[in-house]
């Protein structure tokens, strides 16, 4: 594991603590489907997230949507498609399927999480 | 969960149903728009999306689609904004419908991101066309209101806001705009201070004004720069029958298609005077383009369409108004559809008698060499010509004349005579499908203009000397049926002839 994986996955571990202290339960992590990846994906009461982690070293590079772009998007997008088509009871009691993004600043200890929901959509 | 809208498509003139449904389900977040939608409909979800979390609704995460049906009918324009947000209300459960048992109502809107409602193009026409389907209401923006209101029969519910248009449809309809006095309104608009008294002097051509206009003739200015043909034209809708509440409703309807309604005005009270510049393209004088959209010759319907410099048009263009000249309307053919546009004008032409526009001038020289002047006439066509009854000429005006300190006759006189000359017309056409003497057939001209023994005389001489054709000796029958007309006279005596040979001028134009 290198640097950058590390600080991936300290920051996925970051944000999972996050979500799980805010109510959420967390479903599945490091989805892999083919070449792809989703994160996290987190249900709480009617509402099912696939959240995508962003870690920035520093935060002045900008927000943490502005960091997924278009073809990430569209990649989330479809990989979640695929996850809830082989799993039709995933939906059961759900109403809002979501797309969040988690970022996590690693640059300050202790390193500060900010939870964007409904980020994006299937349309961008 | 599933919803349904009732909205209003526009194809032309005429109003279309559409069905907007939409589904909500949890599925993974989209907002799709299906049912052949332009890109102003795409746009739509942008500004839905806005104007309902700005109106304090939640736009909850799921998967939305939209179907604009019938699916085959091309949809345009933002006027779907509205019934796609009630849609999309309805079916999260934001807003009900309130309209079970009395029959649905229909809704059309363009949305800002504030979720104001904002006016959209051809109310009246969509007002229209739901009242001949039988529907029972119309939910609009408040600045389309008053015209929608025109339509009686229909019950119009204006809304500022999307919170105001949400609470309009769980009433079912609850406030309902007060239906519009069509009379008042029309007497309210007349005048607009253009008047025939302003002009001194140009009596001969004041006189052949009002002859075409008693005749719808359409009729052909040839005089230098500054003799004034342009204010004449523009008296001209001053010296028209007023509009009568039928005719204001279509030519409403067509500006209002058009997108040319002034926001503060619903009915549309005076003929209208389009003069089109002669750069103009021939779509945009006769009407069409992708989605086709009235011409001039459409706006100008039932008042006065006046091109200035008439040989500089195109001549594509000039070619294009033939047939609405001929039939009072312009088809317009399409791979899917074909519309039809009601094009009803009087055409007034004015040109100079040459390019430098001196030529037969008292005081100036002209200085147009003579193929120059050939090339100038020869722009206008035969076929287009001979739709056109009087040609006259407008010299300048006369210093005499000029100084002339008595007041010339006011456009209201003139008018009361034109009135009473058409009313002898419609007795007189009665059954024939014209409704004036410049739209008489040929074998109508025979068998209703009565030319008494000296006229035809004259008639015969003209014939033969001017060398008319047998069409061009119809139009002088024709315009002078009109002279009689105003004359109050039975038949059509020598005079009458004698006056109508004098506008066929045989100016530059035939040289």
């Amino acid at each position: 594991m290198n640097a950058r994986q590390a600080l991936g996955r300290a920051a996925e571990d970051a944000a999972a603590h996050h979500l799980e202290e805010r109510g959420w339960r967390l479903l599945a992590r490091n989805v892999r489907i083919g070449r792809g990846e989703l994160d996290i994906i987190a249900r709480r009461g009617a509402v099912l997230a696939f959240v995508e982690v962003k870690a920035r070293r520093t935060s002045s590079c900008g927000a943490p949507e502005d960091a997924v772009d278009p073809r990430k998007r569209r990649q989330i997008a479809r990989l979640a498609e695929l996850w809830l088509g082989a799993r039709p009871w995933a939906l059961e009691g759900v109403t809002d399927v979501r797309f969040d993004i988690v970022s996590v600043d690693a640059g300050v200890v202790p390193s500060r999480v900010r939870h964007l929901p409904a980020a994006f959509t299937c349309d961008g | 969960m599933l919803a349904r809208i009732a909205s209003e498509a526009l194809s032309g003139l005429e109003g279309h149903p559409v069905e907007v449904e939409a589904d909500v389900v949890a599925a993974a977040p989209a907002f799709s728009i299906v049912g052949l939608p332009d890109a102003a409909v795409q746009e739509s979800r942008e500004r839905v999306r806005a104007a309902i979390v700005n109106s304090a609704f939640k736009f909850p995460s799921r998967r939305i689609t939209v179907n604009l049906a019938p699916a085959d009918l091309r949809k345009q324009g933002p006027s779907f904004d509205l019934p796609i947000a009630l849609a999309f209300l309805v079916a999260t459960g934001q807003a009900t419908d309130g309209c079970d048992g009395r029959g649905p109502i229909a809704a059309v809107g363009e949305l800002g991101l504030d979720g104001s409602l904002r006016p959209v193009a051809g109310a009246l026409a969509l007002a229209q066309s739901l009242r001949r389907r039988g529907v029972r209401g119309l939910l609009l923006p408040a600045a389309n209101a008053a015209e929608a209101s025109l339509v009686p029969g229909l019950e119009v519910y204006p809304g500022r806001t999307l919170t105001e248009a949400v609470a309009q449809l769980a009433a079912g309809g609850g406030e309902v705009a007060a239906p519009a006095d069509l009379e008042a309104l029309l007497r309210g608009g007349e005048g607009d201070g253009a008047d025939l008294a302003d002009i001194a002097g140009q009596h001969g051509a004041k006189r052949a004004l009002e002859v075409a206009v008693a005749g719808a003739h359409n009729i052909l200015m040839t005089g230098p720069p500054g003799a004034g043909k342009t204010m004449l034209a523009r008296r001209l809708p001053g010296i028209m029958p007023p509009l009568t509440a039928a005719e204001a409703i279509e030519v409403t309807r067509i500006f209002s298609v058009a997108g040319l309604l002034p926001p503060e005005m619903p009915l549309v009270t005076r003929r209208p005077f389009r003069a089109p510049h002669h750069t103009i393209s021939s779509v945009g004088l006769v009407g069409g383009g992708g989605t086709p959209r009235p011409g001039e010759v459409s706006l100008a319907h039932l008042g006065v369409l006046f091109l200035d410099e008439f040989p500089e048009f195109r001549l594509s263009a000039l070619e294009a108004l033939r047939q609405p000249l001929e039939d009072g309307e312009i088809t317009i053919s399409r791979r899917l559809t074909s519309l039809t546009f009601p094009a009803r004008i009087m055409l007034v032409a004015a040109m100079n008698p040459c390019p430098c526009g001196y030529l037969g001038d008292r005081e100036h020289d002209c200085t147009c060499p003579a193929h120059r002047v050939r090339q100038y006439a020869a722009r206008l066509s035969g076929p287009l010509l001979d739709r056109i009854d009087l040609r006259i000429d407008v010299p300048r005006v006369a210093p005499r004349d000029r100084r002339d300190p008595s007041p010339a006759e006011a456009s209201a006189e003139v008018r009361a005579r034109v009135v009473l000359a058409r009313e002898a017309q419609l007795r007189r056409l009665r059954g024939t499908g014209a409704y004036a003497n410049a739209h008489m057939a040929p074998r109508d001209v025979r068998r209703l203009c009565v030319v008494d023994r000296d006229g035809i005389a004259l008639l015969d001489q003209a014939y033969d000397r001017l060398r008319l054709s047998a069409r061009a000796c119809d139009r002088v029958v024709k315009v002078a049926q009109t002279i009689a007309d105003l004359a109050g006279a039975q038949t059509i005596v020598v005079g009458h002839i004698a006056e109508s040979l004098s506008y066929r001028t045989r100016s530059a134009v035939e040289l």
